[in-house]
């Protein structure tokens, strides 16, 4: 694998064939054509191989959600609807497969994380962004990069805040604390493609006290990396289950413990249908996500 | 501080009421739960921190268990972030270089596991390997031997897909970010002068991209390491996460889930200062 790849790097360049074409010498060619003919469509059926690795379990699954028997290979039947309303909790005996109750506490908890992250995010990556100062670096770091992984998170959320054990508060508070370097990459991102130093001064000059200059001159700059932040903070607060697994309590519970149920013990077809509700949220956020310019979920944007 | 008389002062106060509720919000939700922590793998009694006890510690270094789980836990990281900086790179390279058809499905396509849980993406290699797996009966059908037997989902290469599904993405969308401000005259000039697209690349391209290939290293083994649903689901290896979770869950060991807890927090924290010491902070990006 490793000799291939390597080896398989060789085409570097698309644009410059024809920058070459006048000074080709014996030599050249025989070496170009070698590199060219291999490394590049190597190149290329890795990427294809990977994306198909990634993308056929979600397309497999999110069909057989829509199969009534999975006894084979490849589900059969379609198309029926009944994992969906089971799942969704329209089924006659789908009173344990409901996903309503859980995902909508889930929607509020994750809409409380999001709302503290832009109270949270966007004064911080203002900061970080406009002003140089003593421990920048270690501010910057801590803010981009979570300070501790979810399981951890949670065993020590359960010793020192044990009264509050699966509350909403308690989620709201991990959540945000968990996705915070979401929304401080996409607005940090945002206050870079503008010229803030010039803005903020423009204003101030005009008469904006500092207060207002950067209430209503600099933050509605940094809109669409504040609605990209939120957008992927509360997507993943959404299904967040490391944290989550450790300090919930059952009642109400969770989305991601629906999901968690679903997939150690339901039947496949179930299992998929539940999995869908969760893919149908993530493909609407990265359609706006692409209307914000991110192509894709990720906190680049690519109209800088 | 809290009267600023100079235009310097007022700068001062402004950045400490700016970075504020963040360090609020880490207080009470990183700093004073992870030094609860601290304590509860001191404490004596398994359900509240009270009295002082070395027995879980003592555990943790003289139990070989423990040993075995730390160097599951690095090697497997270890291998799982390699193969995906690796594919990372490639594919940004391809995505950057080459315009290939559906450019803008294929980015979004890449990005899409980022936003899956653990426990969706062990869901994902079962689709692929487990009994029913659409690879393990395109293999039975060329070999012939039985899909049961050769079902992997909940072995090791089963996690280790599991791993790199989950991996993979985050380190491609890092060396995107990195890709996209390469300076792509300098490679057309080793080209136009001569060099092999192999040359280019190595001469030229790899040290403009090796503060991103850090990058993406870091942050690709911190999440490596934090993974948990995929393995509680698959449950092939003894990693960190997972026996965090047994340690909670068989006999409640509050105080050795704590001290793991700890020791597995500082070996976060110190690897990503070191790391980040090679690069600028503005090759990290998720």
């Amino acid at each position: 694998m490793t000799d291939y790849y390597t080896d398989s790097k060789a085409e570097a360049e698309t644009g410059s064939k024809e920058l070459r074409s006048g000074t080709e010498s014996k030599w050249t060619s025989a070496r170009r054509s070698a590199s060219e003919r291999i490394g590049r469509p190597t190149l290329v059926w890795i990427v294809y191989l990977v994306v198909a690795i990634l993308v056929v379990p979600i397309l497999m699954t999110f069909i057989s959600s829509f199969a009534s028997t999975a006894t084979g290979v490849l589900p059969r039947g379609f198309v029926t609807f009944e994992h969906w309303r089971h799942v969704l909790g329209f089924g006659d005996y789908g009173v344990r497969a409901n996903a309503i109750p859980g995902l909508t506490f889930s929607v509020l908890v994750a809409t409380g994380g999001m709302i503290l992250n832009v109270i949270i995010g966007i004064p911080i990556a203002y900061a970080l962004s406009r002003y140089d100062f003593a421990a920048h670096n270690w501010v910057n770091t801590l803010a981009i990069l979570p300070i501790v992984p979810g399981v951890i998170l949670g065993i020590a959320f359960l010793r020192t805040y044990p009264d509050y054990r699966g509350s909403a508060l308690v989620l709201i508070v991990g959540y945000c604390l968990l996705k915070s370097p979401y929304m401080v990459l996409t607005v940090q991102s945002s206050f870079q493609s503008i010229d803030i130093v010039k803005l903020e001064e423009s204003a101030r000059s005009l008469g904006a006290s500092w207060p207002r200059a950067f209430l209503t001159i600099i933050v509605p700059h940094a809109k669409r990396g504040i609605l990209a932040g939120c957008i992927i903070t509360w997507t993943l607060a959404a299904a967040e289950f490391n944290f989550t697994y450790m300090v919930h309590t059952g009642d109400p519970e969770p989305f991601s413990m629906f999901l968690f149920r679903n997939i150690s013990n339901a039947p496949y077809l179930q299992s998929a249908a539940a999995i869908s509700i969760y893919f149908s949220i993530v493909v609407c956020a990265i359609l706006i996500l692409q209307l914000l310019g991110n192509r894709g979920f990720t906190t680049l944007n690519d109209d800088r | 501080m809290a009267f600023p008389t100079t235009e310097r002062e007022r700068e001062r106060r402004r950045i400490v009421i700016m970075c504020l509720p963040f360090f609020v919000l880490a207080t009470f939700a990183g700093f004073v739960p992870l030094i609860v922590m601290a304590r509860m793998s001191l404490s004596a009694e398994n359900l509240e921190n009270a009295g002082w006890s070395f027995a879980a510690w003592e555990a943790l270094v003289t139990e070989p268990v423990y040993r075995e789980i730390a160097w599951n836990t690095l090697w497997f990281a270890t291998a799982a972030t390699v193969v995906s900086v690796a594919l990372g790179v490639v594919i940004s390279h391809v995505l950057e270089k080459y315009s290939l058809p559906f450019e803008n499905v294929l980015v979004a396509v890449v990005s899409f596991p980022i936003a899956l849980p653990g426990i969706v993406v062990a869901f994902m290699a079962i689709v692929l390997l487990g009994r029913q797996g659409l690879v393990t009966n395109a293999v039975a059908v060329f070999t012939g031997s039985s899909a049961i037997d050769l079902a992997s989902a909940t072995s090791v290469f089963g996690l280790f897909l599991g791993y790199v599904y989950s991996l993979v993405p985050r380190a491609t969308m890092v060396l995107r970010g990195t890709y996209a401000e390469v300076d792509t005259r300098a490679e057309e000039a080793a080209r136009s002068l001569g060099a092999t697209p192999f040359e280019t690349f190595y001469h030229v391209t790899l040290p403009e991209i090796r503060p991103g290939i850090v990058a993406a290293f870091i942050l690709t083994f911190r999440s490596a390491l934090a993974i948990f649903g995929t393995v509680l689901i698959l449950q092939a290896l003894a990693v960190v996460t997972l026996r965090i979770d047994y340690e909670i869950g068989v006999g409640f060991n509050t105080q050795i889930a704590g001290a793991i807890g700890l020791v597995y927090a500082l070996f976060l924290i110190a690897f990503t200062f070191v790391g980040l010491r090679f690069v600028s902070n503005k090759t990290v990006e998720i």
